[in-house]
């Protein structure tokens, strides 16, 4: 009933395709066009004098050849709606990406800068809903343990085979008690269908999901053999460097090519290649530290090079929300552990103010050494740590400070350089810089940078270093190729020599090419890399090394995290988080509303794949949806998220945050969304 | 009075207002009823009952809120300063430096660190020396690193995944080639189900807390690697420790946790007995039938780590249960690694589907992480092809881990520890006679405390000067062409009890028969130079 999609999508849908070209094959022969209009025009006149609108998309380069196989692949009937643009390009745009993995977009009002305000206040006030919403939601889950309880004690004496694995049996204890499972089994089985989606592809803009159906209320998931293409809004994909063509994908095949897949031992023992140092290099650099060390797995980098630099006697101050393979590295560590409220520095102030006049418990021992580990953005709630604050409290309480920017690197700071980078703050501040290259730089692993001392310590006295295994050559040229095509690369070919001499170089973001920022950043970034950081073998595509794919990548980030979170703001959604991060996070409170809402978004015309998340990931009652937004999707794409979650949350009764007469309607956000991104952060409320 | 009581007025009509509201909302909710029945009945009662149970109520949320904020403030062992001591005090302390320094041997252990420039393989390219070298310090048993048909699968992959997965398992992380690889895996041991894990080391750490929960009853062998031991010490659980690789010890422990068990009448807990395949710190070997009986006789789960052991052992590499012709399914949970045993990368559990399923919501590593980029679970899989299909590259193996055998026994200023079909193969300096080295007869006299990861007599090396003899032969070996390495080590009481030193041979079928006897020969006469010249 309440599943019926509403009528009024359709209008929608109609208007949209009307401007959109008819067919693939349509919109393809437009893109060939293109292609050899811009392929005449460089060959003819030698130097690429006209300046378009968009310069940084218009190289030359083949796209249509690389496009329609991954295009045409296994697409359903929605195929024209996620995999063509709805304009086709002009003569002067050529893109080199395939557009279902980094869509195609070629406004340059459509960027943004992430950079910090000095004025602008760095804690959010969270909204809180209206009572009957708390008091349904408590009620909610009050029936579903009241029903999973009772039907347990039906269950178990009329379908006792059923309960056979949680029960006693010959001798053995059950693996899983009734009890501890009582969650899993009566609660998150009923939403499975939002959970484990098995997929094919790139999780790039786009993602094919292998359908699957259950007949038997979850406990069983049968693929149907389908295939869907979904616009993407769920992965980590945060740069967009999910790609399986361009310029990084063909450094990795040469990198294949050239090492195989394995480097066949762990750093210490045989399974060390040049190809870590130089990533390492690279990755030192690229944060600004002296050193750094690259582990296999980001989850590792935590659970195994904490405990190598805190153990008894330490003390280790951890933010309530953080991470699991930080609380697993800090239990293994063996030191003390105590927690700060999420993001409150007062909260911090006087914990630190207790225990360091305490000392150790019982024998009042001075701590040996007290380490704060904080996330730079949080992974559910998308807050932004206050690292202003907490360098305050540094100088004055000695603690050491350990920031784990997974999800901040890459994704925010106007040279994608994390949190350090976004206040314009030196990170040499910081004593580890901890990251993961699973988010923005379409890889997996993680590293930790610092202090030279302090890196060739943790080599030898993490785990890693001696047991597992070093990160396999593949992935590490994902890194080095996404990571320099951030940095850019010093005397790289023609479009970087231009920049140098040229004015107005997106590699240069902060100086002036910024409008609402006017204040010079006292912390000044290294600029391109020289070419010695990059392996001999390694021809890095010119778009790459002049560093202007990699800021044009930051800067349609910026833009689409500060558009779909003041987007949904002024819709009237509770929204957590910063709007520089992209990940967004929308309130939906009940646990039956994340099944609906994930549903209702996936059934649309053009199917939209979300994460729910809900307790025991957040508190109890605050559940909810959260997007991740990509430098990959392009501003339509966001129009479509908003457009979708302003239906379902009309039907949802969702907007419980700005007040009505503040809100705008749909249109209106669409309509202003430069506007609306360009705004001062307090004017948003009021505009 | 009067002027008082009239302006009081609307503040009583205001109260008694308010009262009747609170009262009618509380009707309204349901089983008020009940509750007001109960109230009242006991009330009349009992009216000292009310008291009791208001006072109870009121001691039931101070507790609760009271474990809210820690009780750590409220403790005997607070002392209150005020704020300008606590200043004081924090203007006082001085925290130690985050780190130690390097000291002068570590930085040159670690800078002779071999680097291998280029692929790796069995004859790399070394930064240290710019030479090419035998290697037998990388794990590359098969010879699958460099394999051409898994380069081209992995190009394909590249093609058409791109590189990483962004996104855990759980939130369409999940891509159809982990499922591929999963069903791979289980297929090639013969489990119901395998579950994958990005990183190899990280799956058994992640394994052993996803079952092992306060309370339950761990039986480990004392000499597990690492990652065995992290995971243990997470689980939290109760631990007994038996002999390194003696299978008697270990019945006596299961013995006497019985005999606990029964002497407290405690309930049923869930019991495991965790050990390797082939041991990570000395490749010695569990003989795996015994170990079934035992774990079958006394009713434990058993979770084998056979991370040394899976692709490397048994006619085509499925591992101990191959070479022992046992079912997989009786190992409840069997980890191995993919990154080890099939040169791509991340581990796995296999087991049934209980087992798998429950980890895929309980194991940390799996639900917290990035699952692994796609063309790794490719190269996995076309890894168990390449084994399926032609088992000979397992016979070669064995028949280099036999050549190496056959010279080293001869060198009498060393000691093997490793089965005679471990690819790994640990090398110790053999004791001078007249140290103290303790002879296991003396020691079976009396069973070591199962309480305590160090066995009765624990036997005492010089640590520092065993490891910088080996690292001597590392060196020469080096600079006459083959390279080996140290088995590696947190030292400083950071693994449970400190391994012995040793060299760690990694055989691998990539090396003819002939190359090995050579590459072997090498590190033979680097252990007679170094060693000989020690007395
Ligand atoms: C804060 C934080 N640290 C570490 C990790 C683990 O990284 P990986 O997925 O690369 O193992 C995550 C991943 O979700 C994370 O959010």
């Amino acid at each position: 009933m309440a599943l019926n999609r509403p009528s009024s999508s359709h209008s929608i849908f109609k208007k949209r395709s009307a401007q959109s070209p008819a067919s693939a094959a349509d919109y393809l022969s437009a893109l060939s066009q293109a292609d050899a209009r811009a392929r005449k025009t460089s060959s003819s006149s030698s130097s690429r004098s006209t300046p378009t609108a968009t310069p940084a998309l218009s190289f030359s380069s083949t796209t249509t050849g690389a496009s329609d196989d991954t295009l045409l692949e296994g697409d359903m009937d929605n195929s024209d709606r996620l995999s063509l643009p709805p304009v086709p390009p002009t003569s002067e745009q050529v893109f080199t990406t395939v557009h279902t993995e980094f869509g195609h977009c070629a406004n340059e009002a459509h960027r943004h800068t992430s950079q910090h305000d000095p004025n602008e206040k760095i804690r959010h006030v969270e909204r809180d809903p209206p009572y009957y919403i708390l008091i349904s939601t408590y009620i909610s889950y009050l029936i579903l343990i009241c029903l999973g309880h009772v039907r347990d004690f039906l269950g178990k004496r009329f379908h006792p085979s059923s309960y056979k694995h949680l029960m006693p049996r010959d001798g053995y204890a059950p693996l899983n008690s009734d009890f501890d499972s009582f969650y899993t089994r009566r609660l998150k089985k009923r939403i499975d269908e939002c959970f484990a989606q098995p997929v094919t592809g790139v999780a790039g803009r786009t993602i094919l999901l292998l359908d699957r159906i259950s007949p038997d209320y979850n406990h069983t998931q049968i693929p149907t053999g389908t295939r869907t293409r979904a616009l993407n809004i769920s992965s980590y994909n945060y740069l967009g460097f999910a790609q399986a063509r361009g310029g990084c994908a063909d450094a990795v095949e040469e990198s294949i090519k050239h090492y195989g897949v394995s480097t066949c031992g762990s750093r210490l023992e045989g399974g060390s290649c040049d190809l870590h140092t130089i990533g390492e290099a690279l990755v030192a650099k690229f944060v600004g530290a002296e050193d750094s060390l690259i582990s296999s797995m980001g989850f590792a980098t935590n659970s195994t090079y904490i405990p190598a630099m805190v153990g008894k006697g330490c003390l280790v101050i951890s933010d309530e929300l953080n991470h699991s393979s930080i609380r697993f590295g800090v239990r293994n560590s063996g030191a003390h552990v105590r927690m700060f409220k999420h993001n409150n520095m007062a909260n911090l102030e006087a914990l630190l103010r207790e225990v360091i006049s305490q000392g150790q418990p019982k024998s009042h021992r001075p701590w040996k050494k007290i380490l704060i580990i904080v996330e730079g953005m949080y992974s559910m709630e998308g807050t932004m740590v206050d690292l202003p604050g907490l360098l305050k409290l540094k100088k004055k309480y000695k603690f050491y400070l350990f920031v784990d920017e997974a999800h901040s690197i890459g994704a925010i700071g106007p040279h994608g350089r994390g949190v350090a980078d976004y206040f314009g703050i030196d990170p040499n501040e910081i004593d580890i810089l901890m990251g993961t290259f699973t988010k923005s730089f379409g890889a997996a692993g993680g590293y930790i940078a610092g202090k030279k001392a302090l890196i060739d310590r943790l080599r030898i006295k993490g785990y890693s270093g001696p047991y597992a295994e070093s990160m396999t050559p593949p992935v590490l040229t994902q890194i080095i190729a996404s990571m320099s095509s951030i940095m850019g690369v010093t005397g790289a070919d023609k479009p970087s020599s231009q920049i140098q001499n040229g004015h107005a170089s997106p590699l240069r973001i902060g100086n002036g090419s910024s409008s609402t920022i006017n204040e010079e950043p006292e912390y000044h970034h290294p600029g391109p890399i020289p070419p010695k950081y990059l392996p001999s073998w390694l021809n890095l595509a010119p778009e790459l090394a002049s560093g202007l794919e990699g800021s044009l990548r930051l800067r349609r980030l910026a833009f689409n995290s500060y558009y779909l979170h003041r987007g949904l703001h002024k819709l009237g959604f509770i929204i957590y988080g910063h709007p520089s991060s992209p990940i967004v996070p929308l309130l939906l409170f009940h646990p039956a509303k994340m099944l609906m809402f994930h549903r209702m978004m996936k059934d649309r015309e053009v199917p939209i794949v979300t994460v729910v998340v809900g307790y025991p990931a957040t508190p109890l009652i605050t559940g909810r949806v959260r997007f991740c937004v990509s430098a990959a999707h392009t501003k339509e794409d966001v129009d479509e998220v908003l457009r979708a979650c302003d239906e379902v949350g009309d039907v949802m009764d969702l907007k419980h945050g700005l007040g009505r007469g503040k809100r705008w309607d749909i249109e209106e956000v669409v309509k202003r969304a430069v506007e609306l991104v360009n705004m001062k952060q307090e004017d948003v409320d009021d505009a | 009075m009067d002027s008082a009581s009239s302006t009081l007025e609307p503040v009583f009509t205001y109260v008694a207002h308010s009262i009747s509201t609170v009262e009618q909302a509380f009707y309204r909710l349901p089983g008020s009823a009940i509750i007001e029945r109960y109230v009242r009945s006991s009330h009349q009662n009992d009216p000292g009952r009310t008291l009791l149970e208001v006072i109870l109520i009121i001691l039931v949320i101070r507790t609760l809120m009271q474990s809210r904020t820690r009780a750590d403030r409220n403790g005997k062992n607070f002392i209150e300063f005020s704020e300008k001591e606590i200043d004081e005090l924090v203007d006082e302390w001085t925290p130690e430096p985050l780190t130690q320094p390097l000291t002068p041997a570590e930085e040159a252990e670690l800078s002779a660190v071999s680097i291998v420039a280029g692929p790796n393989g069995p004859k790399p390219k070394l930064v240290n020396t710019g030479k090419t070298a035998y290697n037998l310090a990388s794990l590359n048993f098969t010879g699958l690193a460099g394999n051409e048909h898994i380069k081209q699968k992995a190009i394909e992959t590249l093609r058409k995944y791109g590189v990483g997965s962004c996104g855990p398992a759980g939130f369409y992380g999940t891509v159809d080639v982990h499922l591929e690889l999963e069903r791979d895996i289980a297929d090639f041991l013969g489990t119901e189900e395998a579950i994958l894990y990005s990183q190899g080391f990280s799956t058994i750490s992640s394994v052993i807390p996803a079952f092992c929960k306060r309370g339950d009853i761990i039986v480990a062998d004392r000499g597990v690697t690492l990652a065995i031991q992290k995971g243990i010490q997470i689980s939290r659980s109760t631990v007994r420790w038996f002999d390194h690789n003696d299978l008697r010890s270990l019945e006596e422990v299961l013995q006497s946790v019985e005999k606990e068990r029964k002497k407290k009448r405690a309930p049923l807990t869930r019991r495991f007995i965790v050990t390797e395949g082939i041991f990570e710190r000395d490749g010695a070997m569990t003989d795996l039938p015994k170990l079934i009986e035992l774990k079958t006789k006394y009713k434990y789960r058993l979770i084998l780590d056979e991370t040394f052991s899976f692709g490397s052992v048994g006619r085509t590499g499925r591992g101990l249960t191959e070479l022992y012709n046992v079912p997989a399914e009786k190992v409840d949970m069997l980890i191995g690694s993919v990154a080890i045993g099939l040169c791509a990368g991340g581990g796995f559990c296999a087991g049934s589907k209980n087992v798998v399923e429950h980890q895929r919501i309980n194991g940390p590593a799996f639900v917290f992480s990035a699952s692994m980029p796609p063309l790794l679970a490719v190269s996995g899989s076309e890894g168990i092809n390449v084994l399926r299909s032609s088992p000979s590259i397992l016979a070669s193996l064995q028949e280099n881990i036999h050549a190496a055998h056959a010279i080293l026994d001869r060198v009498d200023c060393i000691t093997i520890p490793s089965h005679s079909i471990s690819p790994i193969i640990h090398i110790y300096i053999r004791a001078p006679s007249n140290t103290l080295h303790p002879s296991t007869a003396a020691v079976s006299t009396k069973p070591s405390n199962p309480v305590s990861p160090l066995p009765r007599d624990a036997p005492q090396w010089d640590i520092e000067g065993e490891e910088k003899l080996l690292q001597e032969v590392v060196e020469e070996a080096l600079a006459q062409g083959v390279m080996i390495t140290k088995a590696k080590r947190l030292r400083g009481g950071m693994e449970i009890s400190e391994a012995r030193p040793s060299i760690r041979l990694a055989m691998t079928s990539a090396l003819t028969k002939k190359e090995t006897e050579k590459a072997v020969n090498v590190v033979k006469a680097a252990l007679v130079k170094v060693l000989s010249k020690r007395r």
